[in-house]
């Protein structure tokens, strides 16, 4: 009996062991991760998915990224209570300065980004169908488009900066930083390299990725960075062919260009989507908007949220419309509160106002007065009218124009104006265009200041544009305007001290 | 603690194997003339006690008692008896003739015979080489807790409790420092009757029979991969053979009180401030309040509004707990059944509470001689409503004068809705600033429901000597949360529409465990041989889906995600699953009860780590009881003498698991106003393994005055190896988690106790211990030498040779007082500083403040912890009084700190009243106007604080009924409490709480005093 026991006993142990070692293979399983291998890249009709997330990478911004590249030139002004703004408003520059690292980090997440969606693209290229070469070979180009747009700004900030054109890039980052000509060469090389493969048309042609990047959004950064490079005659023949292709106008009202209707407009080149895709609850995909937005409002639709009012377009700037007798320019770009009007009329020259200057927009919304800014920026307001039934937030589903048509024809002028030849159309036409539609009438015999002025009037509050034309012509007293001082030295951003610490970089 | 008849179930069987052995052992050939009878029973209630070893002395004959206390023996006269049993203290008595001999055994609080919970078995407490505190249940019991492990505080050194105010919430535990970078990655493994833990909040405090603190290396390495932040092994109660069916009820209720409400500064002093800030918007935020709401009439440069905001959030919270519970045994059966309610309501005043409901039962079946199986079973229900937190940290900034309900209704706010709470932007400020919408219209949910189930089978394979166990063990839980967001409106456009965001968690882990123990000793030989292997399952399973713009959003009943918008709703899901696979062993060897061996090792295999999923932890520890040597024999100092020391290596995959390779992420964003799908991929992947602590312990245990006074002191040093943290990889901007250093803890653990019975009415004891910790990084890998964590703003960094994530910043040396100071110093013109600026530390003296000027400000661990307790028995009276201590913490006044985001707001009174505002007003503080400035809000000592604080942590006073007749009848032994916890602390950091687990006081929810009455009732 009890040997019995005993082999029972064994038996039942041995079972046990033998189910226990058989547990051992488990330990190669990984649940809950898809693993880039993990993907079927021989069905390419998900070839597209990363080129969307390319797009998604692109338009996923920082609220300071935007106000960080634009805050120093004399059309605007930081506004409430941001002391990294303000300072770098008044050139006091710090690599501690939260918004430089962060413009930073996000920028070159981004360009990481859009080289890994690359990658994945020549991934299902690998085992693509030949007929399937060619929508791989444009995906690929339009990454290469935003890699660029992305590199244009570091390098605008910050001068010399590392070129990445891989997810992986300890080797690049080895290779040191580029000067910025080195960086709007390499921006103009890889335009040049991208444009054959994109779609010969507008942007708002393409059926497949509406308002996705084209072969003359490519032109437009070739000639964005030709012109910083100060190589003229390679913007006039880059813009010129933009011009010359017919395809782009400018959208008539310019008022409304900034607002819904003039989303994916024809005069647009390269536009951030955002949208709430017309439904007042769900998903939405939105820029946050708020630090443009005035601090108090009533608007004309109830519940619409005011903004932090962070951005502030300058009094040099509205004296300047207003000595131009600009219209809908002034209309367009400037929100004004009462206490604001009461300050430019302080000033016995302007002591009397054109009509369309008022607190109240054409749209109906009240712009109150408040502590914080006396003026708002137009061109980043969506009248309450325009938002989505349920939907209260400042701007709430509104596009972003990163490059206009107005822009194109500008800069083709200026180059001209510098002694570069295009045989698009001269220099007057071109500065006559974007007047005509801003209700002034043609000028003629236009010079490299009158380009300025014009795009002062046209381009101000938008990314800096107006800035960076200043520093690249070293028109430094222009920036010395309000107490503050400008120096040569002052150009450039330092770098963010948590870079320099992880990067070979130095200030 | 074991209650009398528990030890003595188990001590019969320890006897009869003893007398078995000693039987075999007894060299025969002697004539005993007289037997001696007797009782043995226990001096504290005269219970008899089963299993007493009578040996005489020096011989090897002996006997044991019966289950009546009885035995029977054989002597000579002139022998001497010996009495042992564990729990009590030894008695001797020299036979002179007589035939019956009864003995009254006095009750041995600190017994080195008691049975130690060791890894998957026990020991005794004198054969231990490692490091093992246990806590027994009346000491955790005098705190009234949702969580047992907040009763730990200062009671066991090294072990550190950051406790928590949050009714619910689970305290911070550090067992010898902090081991792991991630604060997540250093709890503790909690062993609950041999199924794995990390969170005991479905235990209550009245089901536990003992807490073991398993500290060294050496002791808790038999859980290998598990157990790198130390083992706290838990047993629940457990009924005894043959024992009568013993009811127990326990019960307190009381009320929880904020401590040492942070002063605020009040309206007049935030006008001071607005005024002395020279910023115009803020002097206009002042005009626009008393356009408002009026000016004070005693002062009528303030506005007339004074609200104290930490006054309005707070309010008493009521604590109750009520438990009832049945233990008891038959012969072949032990049983222990029991059941308990607890409430607790949180100091915020919103709906924040704490409610739970436990059912346990314990059974142990005896099939025969050599089977036995057994189940045990927790579940606990609970329902937890969370706290807005964020409350502190707006109750903190809101403006003083702005009332909490808005009186005017007025153009902005008349659409305010359904409450006229008040909204800061109408005075101009960007935010809202009032914590109460958030207070009143957010219900945060939780629904807890776990489950611990297990079942064993145990042979006895050869008899007292080789048993095999197999358990299997199943912990289930399943957490549903809901978040609804009410509707409101605030004013000036700020309208919120009602949502829900349902959770929905179940984590199912499994735990597998076969073990084969074989006890055995030769001569003055014991050894004691397990092996066992061990299977782990862990799964958790995760779907989440929300909604807004709920139907009928007033009545509870609607709060689910269909009754939101149908094309509102969005969901999601994860799952994740790990699998270990484990092999491990234990040898302790004793000889003759003087010389101790002790040695463990175990494998793991773990799905965690795809490089290599197999790690080896290996052990050993030695110990010599010199109090046992022939020449320390009567030396009249010691009555215990110990040396033990232990190397042990232990795992910690409680990391981040390697993703082995990159992985994809879906998205989707917006093309031509279409929602489209896309997807992005990673470009970095980690191969990490896991962590590896190696430790080496020494420890010495005496005991002296007759065993009243015990001291235990242990010496470590823990290394971390292959430590993981988080790496930075610029551009990419990704922070990866990597095996990328070594941080060392070490320290020395002090505990003191002396326990006096002066008479049988009185007795006394007063506890102390102290520990110490100094942490420390020992290497990096990163060849920046450091690794930086927290945000630029308010950075802390990990440096070769100082603590880990210490605060890294510039120095303050004073403030700026006048003009001349300034253009004597060339920094000041430099910068274009004023009077009433920060002089910084130019650390490296290049002329220069910048980053280079930076230095380690300080560590949020404490240096040093003490803890103690005096108790005090007089008849039916028993007072106890704890108290605990830390010093070296430091902490970031965040609060203050996050002025550098936005100055629109108000501060605690100690910051504006000691400002600087002209010569000599201040050497520490800047002026308002300075506070203001870049400069002076760059992250300096000023920002971060001394940590250190005293507190009483608990009072009892009780008063026991015992032996009364009611109405002729007899009454149960009854026991009344008043208790105290944690009613008084001690600090000067400028908080409300100087506990704060990560030393970020951002909104740290404070820890109150709860004062209760209990009521005890044992039948």
């Amino acid at each position: 009996m009890k040997n019995l026991k005993n082999k029972f006993s064994l038996s039942v142990l041995s079972l046990i062991l033998i189910s226990f070692l058989s547990c051992s293979d488990k330990l190669d399983i990984k649940a809950g991760q898809v693993n880039t291998s993990d993907v079927d890249y021989s069905d390419t009709d998900q070839m597209i998915q990363p080129l969307i997330g390319a797009y998604n990478a692109f338009a996923t911004r920082g609220w300071e990224e935007y106000l960080l590249m634009a805050v120093r030139g004399d059309d605007v002004n930081a506004g409430g209570d941001q002391v990294p703004l303000q300072d770098t408003d008044n050139y006091i520059y710090s690599p501690d300065n939260w918004m430089y690292n962060s413009l930073w980090n996000l920028h070159y997440a981004d360009i990481v980004s859009v080289n890994n969606a690359a990658s994945l693209i020549e991934n299902y290229k690998e085992l693509a169908d030949p007929s399937d070469y060619d929508r791989a070979d444009q995906y690929i180009a339009e990454t290469k488009v935003l890699r660029a747009w992305l590199h244009f700004n570091l390098s605008r900030l910050w001068g010399s900066i590392f070129i990445i054109n891989t997810a992986i890039p300890d080797n690049e980052i080895e290779a040191g930083v580029a000067t910025k000509d080195e960086v709007m060469q390499y921006i103009s090389d890889l335009m040049d390299e991208a444009m054959p493969y994109l779609p010969d048309m507008r942007p708002n042609e393409r059926q497949d990725v509406p308002g996705g990047v084209t072969k003359y959004t490519a032109l437009a950064l070739k000639a964005m960075a030709n012109q910083e490079l100060k190589n003229y005659q390679g913007v006039a023949d880059a813009a010129g062919a933009i011009i010359a292709s017919g395809k782009f106008s400018l959208f008539p009202d310019f008022y409304e260009e900034f607002k819904k209707p003039g989303e994916l407009s024809d005069e647009n080149l390269l536009e951030m989507q955002y949208s709430d895709y017309n439904s007042g609850t769900g998903d939405t995909f939105y820029h946050l908007y708020a630090p443009f937005g005035p601090a108090k409002y009533t608007p004309a639709r109830a519940n619409a949220e005011g903004g932090w009012g962070f951005y502030e377009p300058s009094l040099k700037y509205i004296k300047f419309m207003l000595d131009r007798n600009e219209t809908v320019r002034l209309e367009t770009s400037v929100l004004f509160t009462n206490q604001g009007i009461a300050e430019i009329q302080s000033d016995p020259n302007y002591a009397t106002l054109p009509s369309f200057i008022s607190n109240t927009t054409r749209d109906g919304d009240v712009i109150e007065d408040n502590v914080r800014t006396l003026f708002s920026s137009g061109k980043h307001y969506l009248p309450s009218i325009q938002l989505t039934a349920g939907r209260n937030n400042y701007g709430a589903g509104k596009n972003n124009i990163c490059i206009r048509y107005a822009e194109i024809l500008l800069m083709y002028a200026e180059a001209l104006t510098h002694g570069a030849t295009g045989s698009a159309m001269t220099a007057d036409q071109a500065v006559n265009a974007v007047r005509q539609r801003a209700g002034l009438l043609p000028i003629s015999g236009v010079t490299t200041q009158d380009v300025l002025n014009e795009k002062f009037a046209e381009l101000g509050l938008e990314w800096g544009i107006r800035y960076f034309d200043l520093i690249r012509l070293g028109d430094y007293n222009e920036l010395s305007y309000d107490g503050r001082t400008f120096s040569a030295d002052k150009a450039m951003l330092p770098y963010p001290q948590a870079q320099v610490d992880a990067l070979p970089l130095e200030n | 603690m074991y209650s009398t008849k528990q030890i003595n179930s188990i001590m019969y069987m320890k006897a009869k194997i003893i007398l078995l052995l000693l039987t075999l052992l007894t060299v025969s050939g002697y004539a005993q003339n007289i037997t001696v009878t007797g009782t043995v029973t226990s001096s504290e209630d005269s219970q008899p006690i089963p299993g007493v070893n009578v040996i005489v002395q020096g011989t090897s004959r002996g006997a044991s008692t019966d289950f009546d206390g009885n035995y029977s023996i054989k002597v000579d006269s002139g022998e001497t008896l010996e009495f042992t049993s564990i729990g009590f203290k030894t008695k001797t008595i020299t036979v002179n003739n007589q035939s019956v001999i009864n003995v009254a055994l006095d009750i041995d609080v600190e017994s080195l015979d008691e049975i130690v919970l060791v890894g998957y078995g026990t020991q005794k407490k004198s054969d231990l080489t490692g490091s093992i505190v246990t806590v027994k249940s009346e000491d955790v019991e005098r705190t009234p807790t949702a969580n047992v492990m907040q009763s730990l505080q200062g009671k066991v050194p090294g072990v550190q409790v950051v406790s928590t105010g949050s009714p619910g919430d689970s305290p911070t535990i550090r067992l010898r420092g902090i081991g792991s970078y991630n604060n997540d990655n250093t709890k503790p493994l909690y062993v609950v009757d041999g199924m794995f833990y990390t969170n005991i909040d479905f235990l209550n405090t009245k089901d536990i029979e003992s807490i073991t603190v398993l500290k060294d290396a050496s002791s808790s390495a038999i859980y290998g991969v598990r157990a790198a932040n130390g083992v706290i092994i838990i047993k629940t109660k457990t009924g005894g053979i043959e024992q009568k069916p013993k009811f127990e009820y326990d019960g307190y209720t009381g009320v929880q009180f904020a401590q040492n409400v942070l002063k605020l500064a009040n309206a007049e002093q935030f006008t001071t401030m607005a005024y002395e800030s020279g910023s115009q918007a803020d002097i206009n935020f002042i005009l626009n309040a008393m356009q408002r709401y009026g000016r004070s009439r005693v002062n009528p440069n303030v506005p007339d509004v004074n609200t104290d905001w930490f006054k309005e959030i707070l309010r008493p919270g009521l604590i109750q707990s009520h438990s009832l519970g049945v233990t008891g045994g038959s012969e072949n059966v032990t049983y222990s059944v029991g059941a308990n309610y607890l409430s607790q309501e949180g100091i915020l005043d919103m709906k924040n509470e704490y409610e739970r409901f436990n059912v346990r039962s314990k059974i142990d079946v005896k099939l025969s001689d050599r089977f036995k199986i057994g189940v045990n079973s927790v579940f606990s229900n609970a329902t937890k409503y969370n706290a807005e937190n964020a409350a502190w940290f707006q109750a903190y900034f809101a403006v003083p004068i702005m009332p909490v309900v808005d009186p005017v209704n007025d153009a902005y706010m008349v659409n305010a809705f359904p409450d006229h709470y008040s909204n800061a932007q109408v005075l101009g400020y960007r935010n809202t600033q009032n914590p109460f919408p958030a207070m009143r219209y957010n219900n945060n949910q939780l629904k807890i429901r776990k489950l611990l189930s297990s079942i064993y089978f145990q042979v006895d394979l050869i008899p007292d000597k080789l048993n095999f166990k197999t358990t299997y063990n199943h912990d289930f839980s399943v957490i549903n949360e809901r978040y609804v967001n009410l509707p409101y409106n605030l004013g000036n456009n700020v309208d919120r529409i009602s949502s829900i965001n349902r959770v929905d968690n179940t984590y199912s882990n499994q735990i597998w465990d076969n073990i084969l123990t074989y006890t055995d000793s030769f001569g003055d030989h014991n050894l004691t041989l397990m092996g066992g292997t061990s299977y782990r399952d862990e799964a958790n399973d995760n779907l989440s889906a929300n909604g807004s713009n709920i139907k009928s959003v007033d009545l509870e009943t609607s709060w689910f995600v269909n009754a939101t918008d149908v094309t509102s709703r969005v969901g999601g899901g994860s799952v994740g699953r790990r699998y270990g696979v484990s092999y491990f062993g234990r040898a302790a060897y004793n000889f003759k009860d003087k010389y101790l061996l002790y040695g463990t090792i175990r494998a793991d295999g773990s799905s965690k780590f795809t490089k290599d999923p197999w790690g080896y932890f290996p052990s050993v520890g030695a110990g010599w009881v010199i109090s046992n040597e022939n020449f320390m024999k009567n030396n009249g100092v010691f009555d215990y003498l110990k040396l033990r020391a232990s190397w042990g290596k232990l795992g910690n995959d409680n990391v981040a698991a390697s993703s082995g390779t990159n992985t994809i992420t879906s998205i989707s964003t917006d093309i031509g106003d279409i929602e489209t799908n896309g997807i992005t991929s990673s470009s970095t992947y980690t191969d990490n393994t896991w962590e590896v602590i190696e430790e080496n312990n020494f420890g010495i245990n005496l005991g002296l005055l007759d065993n009243n006074l015990t001291i235990d002191a242990d010496y470590y040093i823990r290394d971390t190896k292959n430590a993981i943290m988080p790496v930075f990889v610029p551009i990419i901007n990704v922070t990866i988690e990597k095996n990328s250093g070594v941080i060392r803890n070490q320290g020395l653990e002090l505990a003191v106790n002396w326990n006096k019975t002066v008479s049988p009415d009185f007795s006394y004891s007063i506890g102390t211990n102290f520990t110490t910790l100094k942490n420390k990084t020992i290497s990096l890998t990163d060849p920046k030498g450091y690794i930086d964590a927290g945000s630029a703003e308010f950075r802390q960094r990990t440096i070769v040779g100082q603590p880990i994530k210490a605060f890294y910043g510039y120095q303050t040396m004073g403030v700026y007082q006048n003009q001349a100071q300034i253009d004597a110093d060339p920094i000041a013109v430099a910068n274009n500083l004023v009077p009433g600026d920060l002089i910084y530390k130019d650390a490296n003296n290049d002329g220069v403040i910048d980053d280079n000027d930076r230095k380690v400000l300080g560590s949020y661990l404490p240096k040093i912890m003490y803890g103690g307790n005096i108790g005090v028995s007089y008849k039916d009276f028993d007072l106890s009084v704890s108290f605990y201590g830390q010093t070296g913490s430091k902490i970031l006044n965040r609060k203050r700190g996050e002025i550098i985001f936005t100055n629109d707001t108000n501060m605690d009174a100690d910051l504006a009243i000691n400002r600087w505002h002209g010569e000599g007003t201040s050497n520490s503080y800047p002026s308002s106007a300075g506070l203001r400035k870049g400069w002076n809000q760059k992250l300096s000592n000023f920002w971060v604080e001394d940590g250190d604080f005293f507190r009483i942590q608990n009072i009892q006073l009780a008063y026991t009924l015992k032996g009364e007749k009611l109405f002729g009848k007899n009454m149960p032994e009854t026991r009344f409490t008043l208790t105290a916890d944690r009613p008084f602390t001690f600090f000067k950091y400028n908080g409300f709480n100087p506990e704060v687990s990560d030393g970020v006081d951002r909104q740290t929810y404070p820890v109150p005093g709860v004062y209760t009455f209990g009521v005890n009732i044992k039948i």
